[in-house]
């Protein structure tokens, strides 16, 4: 349900997107002599401060050049070891399914961007400013750096094209009702197609790691091996093109219909990326066909003609009294032997019949209500499947997949998961019914109290004690449910602040039109608490994928382990762990302040600070 | 809620399955009997399970011999592992505490940063906060304990400032103030001059409220105490007589009986349930005296009362515990008694400079000087730059909560910069600035377990080398839990208690 819920909301979000936002009033610009007075010497403290800061400045920079263009650093460590660093030891052969992965989540990044229509036009000469200073620091930085003296000229010569280019386009850019706008999507592109150029132009060297009986490492001159330049120029070509098939639905199609559909993929794609392209189940369609599909099939049936019935306005209490009977055979089944599968469809299905009256209206409410239990049905049963299916891609010792795709899988699974149980959480929380309200009040303050790292250790090492004899959890799996656990906590206070900013009024009037509590919560108070919700919440993502890091203390081959341990590990790279480090420091940071980014965009959007 | 006049007539005619208060209390207790049948599902299966792995769930360890070796702390070696522990929880309070008072300051002058009129300053600042805050905290800690281990090595007469700083691969090691035995009395004079600080604050006020004259109250204060801590430096010896006193409490405690704390914990309990209940129904009377209570209200009342009474009985039943308290009580008295009796003529401060010492072939500091190891000093600066960079934030939100009009209507009044800032800015701003810091105090708290990755000894590092070494998870595991629990609750209370402070200053 919670799915749906975050479509409607990031619809509603969109929608206002279109409103301009006002700008801030222009400070009138000063020249650059009154402009350097005002604001760096326009005090005698303030003097100090500047000369100061400016000496500690240069001081580190210097320093930092100086670390990082030292000939004995071990940059190539980095560059060797990049598919370490990625994926770990997924094997080469099966590459592809990692690229068709990075694929789907670009062609599902670019169309997403078209629908909701993201980015902002840009002022010219606001672009030139920047590239003028960004040459300008350039030229700074190029003459602290120990370079050789041709090397000095080369670089040079480059921040001053860039510095050029940029006061070109300062002075081209127009006032007023001459000024000339680009977007920032077209500069994002430029940016990026820039890159995948340098990687085809810049002799970057080609370094290569031969796992041999004693591995050798190879540096060769020229640009990076084709193995890694193809697929990024794809790529470029893959977003940019599914930029332009949104840009074309968007035109033809219903565009609230469109975004529903691109949150249910974006929904679908984690567990389709890691269970079946990645992880590649080796079905035994003997098994699937004889037992798999015949108890989908039945509870398809079953389940849909019940939920049918149940979502009748008609139907009334003798519907709650199924409902509840459905719920107490789900229970009951715990008691007896069976399939795991039986018990957990059931419970899905008493789910669903437990909330039926909320959602009960006409034929077209009744379909849609049953299509979804079909839909979540079918996504349970094949991943419970392809979950206990053994993989057909052979990796060596541990989780199939490591570095920097476990630490985005980990946070990508912990936040989609945690936020149906931190809605359910933050609603019990502010339940009228005591025991509802203690339990949950109880378990946030509990995981709030206490470290990530304790419930980490705890559920790594504990959970196979806790689970019942022959039931087998993967270490991966039993990590991402303490995350889920600690994320959910947090993320229930952040939609508990936002149910708290729902007006009294907005209750009243739903309880004045007739609705049920549970319909009142569905379609009045739910969708205006996570719209206020959204900002923190990315704020808490953020997080989780800074918490992710916590996977290297616990022995999971994520990017930080594989930085610290591994690649410092290998007999060729003895003592290079600063460099890569140091090389990890900038994906991480990247990933971060780019999501605080769009909270701080999504926040102007909704204009929650206006308001 | 409905007053219950119209709720008793509206049940009789609703059936039992469609009535508000039946379903709601039906739902609950089918909740509450899923929630707890699971939980003596996965304990029944979690004894099996121990039992055939023949791990023992038992606190035996706390008191048994253990092999560890703390890397700095109160005890190294400590012999038993309730003694590992512990030092390993003061690694951690002392990490912590350092770490919010470091992390404050910074954060102060990066938030203050972020607002200064200096383009530059301004712009180092923004990156400083951009920087920190979008990195991962253990990213961090572990950058720079490699940093810090590609540091030279000691050598005898090593740098930067030999015989005062040194900075090597053993950590940084500095001159070192510390309290010595006569510090205690010296403490008594501070603490007399503090009470007379009061009075003498309170008088400059009175005279600056009649006269309208600066009369600076605050300095006088701070001068006073810093006069009685000046004179105490030569005559604190005449306190003395204080460890007799001390001496005498302790004997005092040692002779009560078990059931006196047993008495006095029950009645607190019972009177704070009595004192909580009474208020709640008299802030549920409407003003004609008419009582109108709803099913959750009831089941609040139930609870407080069920709760003291689960206290009552845990106390009574437990004997342990108010054993403890009376035993920690005389031990604490006696602990003052002897730091009390001491020789006349003792300093109550000294200080080392830094010395290094060459037993074996590499030369380590010795133990003079004030030395953060490698662990130590990784983990402090990460919390300390990686909470800054929040607090920072924090700051600069909350003064710019201020609205302009109260500068200018205090500029306008004739206060000077210094006045302005203390007497109209910050005592607004702190009220938005100091909720949000102290999540960020308890969130340090917490990030300093990440020590574990950088080998600094602290909580969960040693009770992982605990557990290791005994099998004791779930245990440790439960300590870690009280422990890290208790501190979160220490800090909250501190901070909610500055809060309501805060906001009594306004009116």
């Amino acid at each position: 349900m919670a799915g749906f819920g975050i479509g409607s909301e990031i619809a509603s979000v969109a929608a206002t997107a279109t409103v301009p936002i006002t700008a801030p009033p222009e400070t009138p610009k000063l020249p650059p002599r009154e402009w350097v007075k005002a604001n760096l010497f326009s005090s005698p403290f303030n003097s100090v401060l500047t000369v100061v800061s400016t000496a500690i400045l240069l001081t580190l920079s210097w320093n930092l050049l100086k670390f990082i263009f030292n000939p004995i650093r071990q940059w190539n460590a980095s560059a060797t070891n990049l598919r370490l660093l990625m994926t770990r030891a997924y094997p080469e052969e099966q590459y592809l399914r990692i690229w068709v992965c990075v694929a789907i989540i670009l062609t599902l990044a670019g169309s997403s961007m078209a629908v909701w229509r993201t980015g902002s036009a840009m002022p010219v000469t606001g672009l030139g400013r920047k590239l003028l200073a960004t040459g300008a620091l350039l030229v700074l930085l190029v003459l602290l750096a120990p370079f050789s003296a041709g090397a000095t000229v080369q670089w040079l010569l480059a921040a001053l094209v860039v510095a050029a280019v940029g006061e070109a386009l300062r002075r081209t850019g127009g006032r007023g009702e001459t000024e000339r706008t680009v977007s920032t999507l077209t500069l994002q592109v430029v940016a990026l197609a820039g890159l995948v150029a340098s990687l085809w132009v810049i002799p970057f060297g080609h370094h290569s790691y031969i796992p041999k009986r004693i591995p050798q490492v190879m540096h060769e001159p020229g640009t990076v091996a084709l193995s890694t330049k193809l697929p990024w120029t794809i790529m470029l070509v893959v977003v940019v093109a599914a930029y332009f098939g949104g840009v074309l639905l968007r035109d033809r199609l219903a565009e609230n219909a469109l975004r529903v559909t691109l949150v249910v993929l974006w929904l679908l794609a984690p567990p389709v990326l890691v269970y079946l392209i990645l992880r590649d189940p080796d079905f035994d369609m003997g098994h699937v066909i004889g037992t798999d599909i015949p108890i989908f099939l039945a509870y398809a049936v079953l389940g849909s003609t019940l939920l049918l019935w149940l979502t009748r306005p008609s139907t009334g209490e003798i519907g709650r009294i199924v409902a509840a009977l459905v719920l107490l055979a789900g229970f009951a089944t715990f008691l007896s032997p069976m399939r795991m599968v039986l018990r957990l469809d059931l419970l899905l299905l008493a789910t669903f019949a437990l909330a039926a009256p909320t959602f009960a209206g006409g034929l077209r409410a009744r379909k849609r209500y049953t299509g979804a239990w079909l839909v979540l049905l079918g996504v349970m049963s094949w991943l419970i499947t392809s979950i206990n299916t053994a993989s057909t891609v052979r990796v060596p010792g541990g989780f199939f997949i490591g570095g920097l795709a476990i630490t985005l899988m980990v946070a990508i699974f912990t936040i989609v998961l945690s936020v149906p149980l931190g809605i359910a959480l933050a609603l019990a929380r502010t339940s009228t019914m005591p025991i509802f309200r203690l339990l949950a009040t109880w378990f946030i303050e509990f995981v709030r109290g206490v470290p990530l790292i304790t419930i980490l250790i705890f559920f790594s090492i504990m959970l196979p004690l806790f689970l019942p004899r022959g039931m087998h959890l993967g270490e991966v799996a039993a990590v991402i449910i303490g995350f889920v656990l600690f994320s959910a906590a947090y993320m229930a206070e952040n939609i508990r602040g936002g149910l708290q900013s729902v007006t009294r009024g907005q209750h009243e009037a739903a309880e004045a039109v007739g609705m049920t509590t549970a319909q009142k919560t569905v379609f009045i108070v739910l969708p205006q608490a996570l719209r206020v919700a959204i900002p923190p919440l990315v704020g808490h993502c953020i997080g989780v994928f800074k918490e992710t890091s916590l996977l290297a203390i616990i022995g999971v081959f994520d990017l930080l382990y594989m930085a610290r341990y591994v690649v410092p590990g290998q007999t060729e790279f003895m003592g290079s762990a600063r460099e890569s480090i140091l090389f990890v420091i900038p994906i991480y940071w990247i990933v971060c302040s780019r999501m605080s980014k769009a909270s701080q965009r999504i926040e102007q959007r909704t204009g929650l600070g206006e308001r | 809620m409905t007053a219950p006049t119209t709720q008793q007539s509206v049940s009789h005619r609703v059936p039992l399955w469609r009535d508000v208060i039946v379903i709601k209390w039906v739902t609950q207790v089918f909740l509450l009997v899923v929630v707890l049948s699971a939980m003596l599902f996965l304990a029944s299966q979690a004894g099996d399970n121990l039992r055939a792995r023949n791990i023992n769930t038992e606190f035996d360890f706390l008191h048994e011999p253990v092999m560890i070796q703390i890397s700095e702390g109160i005890d190294t070696h400590p012999d038993t592992g309730a003694r590992a522990l512990w030092s390993a929880m003061v690694n951690t309070l002392r990490i912590s505490g350092a770490g919010i008072i470091f992390a404050t300051l910074l954060g102060v002058v990066v938030g203050l940063a972020r607002l200064s009129d200096n383009w530059l300053v301004r712009r180092i600042a923004s990156m400083w906060v951009e920087g920190f805050r979008n990195i991962p905290l253990l990213v961090q800690m572990i950058f720079f304990f490699s940093a810090l281990t590609a540091l030279p090595r000691v050598g005898l007469g090593s740098g930067p400032v030999n015989g005062w700083l040194h900075i090597s691969n053993k950590g940084i090691s500095m001159p070192r103030v510390f309290i010595a035995d006569g510090f205690y009395q010296w403490a008594v004079v501070v603490l007399i001059g503090a009470v007379a600080a009061h009075y003498v604050r309170r008088h400059r006020q009175r005279i600056q409220d009649e006269t309208g004259a600066s009369t600076s109250p605050i300095l006088w204060a701070l001068a006073t105490v810093a006069l009685f801590g000046l004179v105490g430096l030569f005559v604190h010896p005449v306190f003395s007589w204080l460890g007799p006193v001390f001496g005498s409490i302790a004997d005092l405690f040692d002779s009560l009986p078990n059931t006196a704390p047993q008495v006095l914990f029950s009645a607190v309990a019972i009177g704070v349930a009595t004192i909580w209940i009474r208020r709640f129904l008299s802030a549920h009377r409407s003003a004609r005296g008419h009582l109108s209570l709803s099913d959750d209200d009831w089941f609040r009342m139930i609870f407080v009362a069920l709760a003291s009474l689960a206290v009552v009985l845990l106390v009574v039943r437990w004997s342990g515990l108010s054993a403890w308290a009376l035993n920690s009580s005389r031990d604490l008295f006696e602990v003052l008694e002897t730091k009390f009796e001491v020789d006349g003529a003792a300093r109550p401060f000294d200080a080392m400079r830094p010395d290094i010492i060459q037993k074996s072939r590499f030369p380590n500091y010795g133990k003079n000087g004030l030395t953060m190891s490698i662990g130590f000093a990784s983990v402090f600066f990460a919390v300390v730059f990686y909470t800054s960079a929040f607090i920072g934030e924090n700051v600069r939100g909350g003064i710019l909560a201020v609205p302009k009009g109260q500068t200018e209507a205090a500029k306008a009044v004739g206060l000077k910069r210094g006045q302005v800032l203390r007497h109209v800015v910050l005592p607004q701003a702190i009220r938005v600035i100091m909720p949000p810091t102290g999540n960020q105090y308890l969130n340090l708290l917490k990030n300093t377990s990440l020590a574990i990755a950088v080998g600094y000894s602290d909580m969960v590092q040693v009770g992982t080398t605990v557990f290791n070494q005994t099998g004791m998870t779930l245990p440790v595991v439960a300590i870690w839990m009280l422990f890290y629990l208790s501190c979160s609750l220490t800090i909250s209370v501190f901070v909610n208690w500055f809060n309501v402070r805060m906001r009594l200053v306004e009116r």
